[in-house]
């Protein structure tokens, strides 16, 4: 057994999962750039220093690279942060509109077990100068429309605003660690650890009953929008909701609504969603395939006030579900391979780009091997049992059940093209 | 007729299972195929609505996470050393213990002197042991922990503790607790917002149990 030098966490793809693969990306960069979204690339190489000050990725979590001159280097963990960095270096005016789409592999997980994937495919918009609910609905119904698109019916959104979180816990008097593990209690609507973390605090009663609500704030928009502008104990608060009813109300409009629930205990590892954050699964499979928001204080950062909101589809894991389920159509390609002796060469090339036309055609010269020898091993890869062969020997044959039968119909056609040749 | 969908329940095999099942007949359900030494693998209530299954206990928030159960019973010890993408929604009063540093009586730590510690739970033992610096050797052991410290493999044992009983019968003691344990009720993240209707009558049955003992 030789060694196959496989590295855990990363995938080989192989030629027929590219093939969907391709046809997914298509599929998705049509729809971004139908709906004015320009396809833009960033490097895969980043500076690690700017990383290492942002807390929503782990610095264990990076991959690290060190350049010629000393230079800290990290794989691009994320598509968005790029983005935003590429959108405030070439425009400066905030009011402008820009629309970004992009397609690329990000690489995060560096200390997580090796049976976790650590590269994956990210297609994603990003939208900035935008601040009205009506860009939050653009950019959640072209994450639905996506999946639409792909074939996927099975879709469920779960829709919030992390300012609702953050303005509740901003009023309160907790310490960073604190906060953060309230925070993780309510994403996991770990009622229990709540309840017994809340009683070790000294919070003010009518707060303790808002927070254990939270996790229970989930569901048909409905419901719950009666029992969220309840619980809006400042200004804040009560702007966060009626953002998100605008939202909302946009998606209904759009006829999109029925994909869309409510759930305002969720937030996102990553810090910098300010406002509308959403996650998108398929099935009952625990991890989102979507996941965005609103961003609007990010490019700040890189010296300009710019509100901003975007998402990403994690595309391999789409392609999984697509796949298992059978909704990628096989793309019937003609395939055609030609064998010759070598004295029919040009022949052989004429007929191959006839053959070409509609499909693909591949030649082998018969210069040291039988024809027979050569079917048998062509036939070694399973890729070639759909293809037509065809043997041209003085006359053309083509191979069928298991011998090549004179193909005279396609040789007169083939003798009036190729008349001077012969 | 039978228009909400079929429930499904991962349960650790064991202590767990024995006291979850009880409940759930407490709370109205019942399991006609079902007897402790039955091999059948899946068991579904009478009415059709509400299935469960037993597997070894790290397995029930994978099934959960994955969505091929909707809940799972699983003892907080398994989410702390596996976490897993889940709700876990409710602290079940079953199988109550607490997780523990165990060793010889009169042990002591010190920064200045590593220990050697034997455990099943590597994580949970990782993460304490950092949180108090304490310079710490880590050994994977999976059963009969007690022997380490007893044969000399460690010099303590981070492991759950219920009574202590087979702590003390080797000269044991408890040295630290590092946290409570007690069963969690674990939900799939998607199924609780499109099997709402289904799902939420199952959560509320455990919850008024668990106020009600």
């Amino acid at each position: 057994m030789l060694a196959n030098y496989t590295i855990d966490g990363f995938e080989n793809i192989q030629y027929q999962g590219f093939g969907r693969l391709r046809f997914i990306e298509n599929l998705l960069t049509d729809l971004y750039a139908n709906f004015g979204y320009c396809q833009v690339e960033t490097p895969t190489f980043e500076a690690y220093d700017f990383y290492a000050n942002e807390d929503s990725i782990n610095s264990d979590d990076l991959f690290k690279l060190v350049s010629s001159t000393g230079k800290v280097l990290a794989l691009k963990p994320d598509a968005t942060l790029p983005i935003a960095r590429m959108a405030a270096i070439n425009h400066h005016d905030p009011e402008e509109i820009i629309k970004f789409s992009y397609l690329t592999n990000i690489y995060r997980d560096f200390s997580a077990p090796e049976i976790q994937k650590k590269e994956t495919t990210q297609a994603g918009i990003e939208y900035f100068g935008n601040q009205s609910p009506e860009c939050d609905g653009e950019v959640i119904a072209l994450a639905i429309l996506s999946l639409k698109l792909a074939g996927v019916e099975d879709i469920h959104i779960d829709l919030g605003n992390v300012g609702f979180i953050n303005e509740l816990l901003g009023v309160l008097d907790l310490d960073p660690d604190q906060k953060q593990r309230l925070f993780r209690y309510i994403e996991n609507k770990n009622i229990g650890d709540i309840r017994d973390f809340l009683k070790k605090t000294d919070i003010p009663e009518k707060y303790k009953k808002i927070i254990l609500t939270l996790p229970r704030l989930y569901g048909e928009p409905e419901k719950i929008f009666g029992q969220m502008r309840g619980l809006a104990v400042n200004p804040a608060m009560s702007a966060a909701v009626d953002h998100l009813s605008a939202v909302y109300a946009h998606l209904e409009e759009l006829g999109l609504s029925q994909y869309v629930q409510f759930d305002l205990g969720f937030t996102n590892n990553m810090n910098y969603y300010s406002g509308t954050i959403f996650k998108g699964y398929i099935e009952s499979f625990g991890e989102p395939v979507i996941s965005g928001g609103r961003y609007d204080t990010m490019s700040a950062r890189f010296g300009i006030e710019r509100p901003a909101c975007g998402f990403g589809i994690d595309l391999l894991r789409l392609m999984d579900y697509l796949e298992k389920n059978e909704l990628i159509p096989e793309q019937a390609h003609a395939k055609s391979v030609v064998l010759y002796r070598p004295e029919e060469k040009p022949a052989a090339f004429l007929f191959s780009s006839e053959k070409r036309r509609s499909g693909s055609a591949e030649m082998f010269s018969l210069k040291e091997i039988g024809a027979q020898d050569m079917v048998r091993k062509i036939l070694k890869n399973p890729h070639y049992k759909t293809a037509d062969i065809w043997l041209l020997d003085h006359g053309l044959f083509r191979w069928d059940n298991d011998r090549f039968a004179p193909a005279d119909a396609e040789n007169s056609a083939l003798y009036q093209k190729s008349g001077e040749v012969r | 007729m039978n228009d909400t969908p079929q429930i499904r329940l991962a349960l650790a095999k064991g202590r767990v299972a024995k006291v979850a099942i009880n409940l759930l007949e407490k709370i109205g359900w019942s399991f006609p195929d079902y007897s402790p030494g039955s091999r059948k693998l899946v068991f579904e209530d009478s009415t059709g609505r509400l299935a469960f299954f037993l597997v070894k206990s790290p397995d029930v928030p994978t099934y959960v996470e994955k969505g091929t159960a909707d809940l799972g019973i699983v003892g907080r010890d398994v989410l702390m050393e596996h976490p897993a993408k889940v709700y876990e929604m409710l602290n079940l009063d079953i199988g109550r213990c607490r997780m523990c540093v165990a060793g010889y009586p009169g042990t002591t730590f010190s920064y200045n002197r590593k220990l050697t510690v034997g455990s099943k739970y590597i994580n949970i033992a990782k993460q304490y042991f950092d949180s108090i610096d304490q310079p710490a050797d880590l050994i994977e052991i999976n059963g009969s922990v007690e022997l380490a410290p007893v044969l000399g493999l460690s010099d303590v044992i981070v492991d759950i503790v219920e009574t202590g009983d087979t702590l003390r019968e080797n000269g044991l003691d408890v040295l630290t607790t590092i946290c409570e344990i007690s069963s969690r009720l674990i939900v799939n993240q998607v199924s609780l917002k499109t099997k709402t209707d289904a799902i939420l009558p199952v959560i509320e049955a455990f919850e008024q149990a668990e106020s009600g003992d």
